[in-house]
């Protein structure tokens, strides 16, 4: 018995350390961690939503929703994280969108863990650009009216029902007035 | 004198890529530019020099059954401070990496000097070996990166050195380009050492 509580002891001695070093750095770099996503957010927002130079976190029941600005203060259009389940994981993306002319205005890849080489190639600008423009009211099926990626049908697909889902999920939520 | 030996061991001798042929994963994934094999060779060497001196330090205190267990716990907390240190500090090297960086736990360059070496001999000896792995392995993962990035870009750490009039092998960067590097590089480094070994 005796030798076995050593064996216990060891490990757990070991892991408090490993935990105690861990939270410490956690500590000290997640200041600048969350500072670059919030950089990248920012520069996501700016991408999918044209003519604007800064935004308003509208965010509620969540749904991440942003406000896009000009300079003077003139509202651009809205930009929404749309997460969903991908090919190997949960995708994230930034979308625009015109409530005006209920349009898209843009579209692009937070983060995914599709299959390199084939789902995530819905990073490429040619996938991303075809959302541009679309109506909110079609219906995002691959090989319908979206391109699917050649091999990545799932992952086209995915990207497709996850913008509208997020879609219909923010006018509920919203009611179309933001 | 063993002090010496126990360096340059890693540098050519029992240098871990082009000698022993471990830790092949990050080699054949990540070296497609110069500065991703810099900075894979440089994570890699932060993760295997501090966990070698740790575990030359509690050596007498674990016991064997349980060495593995501990060997990795180790190595996962230095490969976690790697990881979240590239994040807050070098967000753009991170996103490039990416999965590469917590898969240096499992480097079996690393697990296997802290088995083969650091298990066995004193912290002095143990920092001097890995050292020199470190440079071996770095030193193997910038060579490949920098052969693979001017053939399939035709540049270096991002500065073009071949000019307009070059066509890049775009294959080279991806992944066949790695073993097509790394095979004829091996069959390089093989004649070196037939040379050396016959002189």
């Amino acid at each position: 018995m005796a030798k076995y509580m050593r064996l216990i002891v060891v490990l757990v001695v070991i892991s408090i350390f490993s935990g105690a070093v861990l939270a410490q750095t956690y500590k000290i770099t997640y200041p600048n961690i969350k500072q670059n996503a919030l950089k990248k957010q920012e520069e996501a927002i700016m991408k999918v939503i044209p003519g604007a130079a800064k935004y308003k976190d509208i965010s509620k029941d969540n749904l991440k929703v942003f406000k896009g600005l000009d300079e003077n203060g003139n509202f651009k259009g809205i930009a929404f994280i749309a997460e969903g389940g991908g090919f190997g994981g949960s995708i994230k993306l930034m979308v625009g969108l015109n409530p005006e002319e209920e349009v898209l205005t843009g579209m692009t890849v937070l983060s995914h863990l599709e299959t390199p080489g084939l789902g995530a190639r819905i990073e490429e600008d040619w996938f991303k650009e075809q959302f541009k423009g679309k109506s909110i009211h079609d219906k995002f099926v691959a090989k319908q009216d979206i391109d699917a990626i050649t091999g990545a049908t799932i992952s086209s697909n995915a990207v497709g029902s996850i913008i509208k889902n997020t879609i219909e999920k923010v006018y509920q939520v919203y009611g179309g007035e933001f | 004198m063993t002090l010496l030996k126990d360096l340059t061991r890693g540098l050519w001798r029992e240098n871990p890529i082009f000698r022993l042929l471990i830790g092949m994963c990050p080699t054949l994934a990540v070296t497609n530019a110069a500065i991703n094999g810099l900075a894979m060779g440089l994570a890699t060497s932060f993760v295997l020099i501090c966990s070698s001196i740790i575990i030359s330090l509690i050596k007498n205190f674990i016991p064997s059954k349980v060495r593995i267990p501990c060997f990795i716990i180790v190595i996962a907390t230095f490969v976690t401070i790697a990881d979240l240190v590239l994040a807050a500090f070098f967000p753009d090297i991170h996103a490039v990496l990416g999965l590469f960086v917590p898969l240096i736990v499992v480097n079996c360059v690393i697990l296997g000097r802290a088995e083969a070496f650091a298990s066995k001999n004193p912290v002095h000896r143990s920092i001097f070996d890995a050292l020199g792995m470190s440079i071996g392995f770095t030193w193997a993962l910038l060579l490949i990166s920098i052969v693979r990035e001017i053939l399939g870009m035709g540049s270096v750490f991002g500065i073009n050195i071949l000019g307009k009039a070059f066509t890049p092998f775009l294959i080279m960067v991806l992944p066949p380009g790695a073993f097509l590097a790394m095979g004829v590089l091996l069959g390089i480094m093989n004649t070196i050492q037939d040379k050396l070994a016959t002189r």
